[in-house]
């Protein structure tokens, strides 16, 4: 937070802070079990997706054992087969990458558009704030997984297009939350102080009140990689996903008709979706804790 | 030319009922006929309007097959029966069909059926029913009296008698639908005036359909049946739920083998692959023969050896669907064992790529392969079988998803593809349902289930165009066979298997519909018993 100590010069100088923001941020976050519970199983998840590969070298597309082979029944297939004998371990592994993949991208582009013209109207106001925030009314208003099934029906359903069409249903929150943030702080002394000295407009948007707002993004952000990974796989079941990217969506849309007898087809990538959630929820709300100030007078 | 009474299923059940009379007291006596009661079809299907005259596809054949009648009908062979005609003669030059229609046949207002209303219906359906084929060699009809029908011919025609039956061309009343509205959108089709056993009184499009047994149906006693409610179900699973529960009592057209299997287990119902012998469905690998790499006849060729039909049929459906090798289905009286098979063959798959100059060592071939939605089993999954399949031969494939069967439609027929899945059915007779795919003058871009592979071999076009106005039977098998093993071996597809569409139903269902239409057929036979 170089921002906080740059723009807290014209003002006069606080007792010198024992910690840094961030190390404090962390100590509470580290005080809260289920925020590091949430911690443990998001590195446990990107662990299995990034060394899993070396370590149960299967392609997940090729066909290995006969289909709808239970769990447990052949030592070497551990989770059994899919509807086309697929090792449904090798499925959760390449497919956690994809769909944590599409999670990350899609926060990304959520927070890029949301930020980008929610500090323009939080900014500006008058005028400006009135036209962008119409123009974010109007995605607000369109229901979300059918915009997305529109998106990606349009165009073909790749990974990127589904990560895309995720980040253009989910930015206007973001958007609304950066405005907000934006109104608030624009009115600070330090932020008068700083066009007082000379700064532009993108220098004070950026470097001053951008820096300031983040706290509040970073938590969303965080919950929003949760969405779009139950986004992703709402999207899959439906059918709209990239059949040649192996992905947790995708193993539960082609396993959904053998539901009532092949359990494991369904059950073990939606176990993996809950769980990655859960943890992205925990750490979004420890954070979300970590940043409170109130929480941070304690 | 006569017709004959073959041996039918009436006359067997006939038999057998005089065999336990005789034999033992302790034998089925209660095969006595049941009237009344209501029979609940579970079905998949969502039918637009009910003239099967004006559209084809089993969504309409089912419930227009019992509100409307039809000329002849068939029982489990492809020997046609009587029906709403009750004899039928050759010209001796095969070019004339006359047929004696049934007096005292009415439709379900009362109005009586004559050959007026036949010639119409029949005229309706050849200016307007999809299946071109299927009338057009009929230069005119001629009404002598109101109980003789006379069809003259251009040529020979021998598929005109199943044309006359199933759900290809129902009599309509002329005096309801002949009243200067185009019949395509007539708003009569959703609740018409029929000829059939049953009389609808309700269409609730996605709910249900409600079937009344018609009083003055033209067959004494029958139908058997008071109601039959075809009741719409979002998908396989739910209306699985619904046989299980008992809500249905029959399952129709069921191709999920997994659900398929899981009835059979419950003990409690019939499974019976019968009743499909009209339609003959085929599941298949369409190649765009334009393609660069895939105008090579070796490169089709061996990506069909890379194929194991055998793991489609017993693993992917669960040993309920036959392989399918050639055109038409094993059931067709046309089926040949006399054609190259493809069977699978790894190193045959690799000389003919490397030969073609791809494979190991040779160019990297890149292929897409599309499918029809909302088909897992037999069309999603087989794509995907097919794309782990050929990756063996070094062939990398990437599945193209479409996202409704309009879209993947308007891919096929507008030639944008390289390989596709497809279902495309017989419909009983080569001229009806297999010519459409392989004629060089059928390469009708626009058209879906046209020759969409681009396919063209003037011999293929002389042996089909002969058989199909070959009235010698024997003949006309000889000629199939000949272009068939021709198909084969130039590879415009890939055939895969029989859609295993199976029927299910309770033991209480009694004449469960086993002919060659199923219950694209009448169903004025079948009996609960109570």
């Amino acid at each position: 937070m170089v921002a906080i100590t740059t723009v807290s010069t014209p003002t006069p100088t606080p007792a010198p802070a024992a910690r840094g923001p961030m190390a404090e941020a962390w100590g509470i976050f580290r005080r809260s079990p289920a925020a590091m519970l949430g911690l443990v199983i998001l590195i446990l998840v990107t662990l299995m997706t990034v060394a899993g590969p070396f370590l149960y070298p299967v392609d997940a597309f090729e066909i290995v054992w006969a289909p709808l082979t239970p769990p447990g029944q052949e030592a070497n297939i551990p989770l059994g087969t899919d509807n086309l004998g697929r090792d449904t371990l090798a499925g959760l592994i390449a497919g956690g990458r994809a769909t944590l993949a599409v999670g990350f991208a899609a926060a990304a582009i959520t927070m890029v558009i949301g930020v980008v013209i929610g500090s323009y109207a939080g900014f500006y106001g008058g005028g400006v704030d009135n036209l962008l925030m119409r123009f974010t009314e109007f995605f607000q208003v369109l229901p979300p997984l059918l915009f997305a099934m529109v998106v990606v029906t349009l165009f073909q359903p790749t990974l990127v297009n589904v990560a895309l069409a995720i980040g253009v249903v989910s930015w206007p929150q973001t958007a609304r939350l950066t405005r907000s943030e934006f109104r608030r702080i624009r009115t600070l002394e330090y932020v008068s102080a700083m066009r007082a000295i000379g700064a532009s407009n993108s220098h004070v948007i950026w470097r001053v009140i951008l820096p300031n707002a983040l706290p509040p993004l970073i938590v969303s952000a965080t919950l929003t990689i949760g969405m779009a990974i139950l986004f992703e796989a709402g999207l899959s079941f439906l059918g709209l996903s990239d059949p040649n990217v192996m992905s947790w969506g995708l193993m539960i849309g082609s396993g959904r008709q053998y539901l009532l007898d092949a359990w494991w087809v369904v059950t073990l990538p939606g176990l993996m979706i809950f769980l990655t959630v859960l943890g992205v929820s925990l750490v979004g709300d420890g954070l979300n804790d970590a940043f409170n100030p109130r929480m941070r007078e304690r | 030319m006569t017709f004959r009474t073959g041996l039918t299923r009436r006359t067997l059940l006939a038999g057998a009922a005089a065999l336990a009379a005789l034999s033992a007291p302790l034998s089925l006596a209660a095969q006595e006929v049941q009237t009344g009661g209501t029979l609940v079809l579970a079905s998949l299907q969502k039918p637009r309007h009910l003239n099967a005259a004006v559209q084809s596809g089993i969504a309409t054949a089912v419930p227009a097959a019992q509100i409307f009648a039809t000329l002849l009908r068939y029982g489990e062979t492809f020997e046609p029966e009587p029906y709403l005609a009750e004899s039928w003669e050759y010209s001796d030059d095969a070019k004339t069909l006359t047929l004696k229609l049934r007096s005292g046949a009415t439709f379900h207002d009362g109005e009586p059926i004559t050959s007026e209303d036949v010639i119409w219906s029949l005229g309706v359906t050849k200016e307007n029913h999809p299946f071109s084929t299927m009338l057009e060699p009929i230069e005119s009809m001629e009404a002598p009296d109101p109980q003789t029908v006379v069809i003259n011919l251009r040529e020979p025609h021998p598929a005109l008698l199943l044309a006359l039956s199933g759900p290809l061309t129902p009599i309509l009343p002329k005096h309801v639908f002949d009243d200067g509205q185009d019949i395509t959108s007539n708003p009569k089709n959703n609740l018409p005036v029929g000829s059939g056993p049953f009389k609808v009184t309700q269409f609730e499009p996605g709910q249900h359909i409600i079937l009344e047994r018609h009083d003055g149906f033209f067959l004494e006693g029958r139908p058997y049946l008071d109601r039959i409610v075809i009741r719409q179900y979002q998908d396989a699973n739910s209306g699985v739920l619904a046989m299980e529960s008992g809500e249905a009592q029959m399952f129709p057209l069921l191709d999920a083998t997994r659900l398929i299997r899981r009835l059979e287990g419950a003990g409690t119902m019939v499974v019976t692959d019968q009743g499909y012998a009209g339609i003959g469905p085929i599941n298949w690998l369409a190649f765009n023969t334009k393609n660069p790499a895939l105008s090579d006849v070796r490169v089709r060729q061996a990506i069909a050896y890379a194929i194991d039909r055998d793991f489609v049929a017993n693993a992917l459906h669960a040993g309920l669907s036959k392989p399918a090798i050639e055109p038409v289905v094993q059931n067709s009286p046309f089926f040949t064992e006399n054609v190259e098979r493809y069977d699978f063959d790894l190193d045959k798959a690799n000389a003919l790529l490397a030969e073609a100059g791809f494979g190991e060592g040779g160019q990297p071939l890149t292929l897409r392969i599309d499918f029809i939605p909302d088909n897992e089993e037999q069309q999603r999954a087989v794509a995907e079988y097919v794309k782990a399949a050929l990756a063996k031969v070094g062939i990398e494939v990437s599945v193209r998803s479409s996202p409704d069967f309009p879209t993947w439609a308007q891919r096929i027929a507008s030639h944008d593809f390289d390989m596709t899945m497809d279902q495309v059915f017989n419909w009983g007779d080569p001229v009806i349902g297999v010519n459409r795919t392989y004629l060089c003058s059928n390469i009708r871009p626009g058209v879906i289930w046209s020759n969409t592979q681009s396919y063209c071999n003037e011999e293929v076009d002389r042996l089909l165009n002969e058989a199909g106005v070959e009235p010698d039977l024997a003949r006309r098998q000889e000629l199939y066979a000949a272009a068939f093993g021709q198909i084969t071996q130039d590879a415009p597809i890939h055939f895969i298997n029989e859609v295993p569409y199976h029927t299910v139903y309770l033991q209480a269902v009694q004449n469960p519909p086993v002919s060659i239409w199923g219950t694209m057929g009448p169903l004025d036979e079948v009996w609960l018993q109570q």
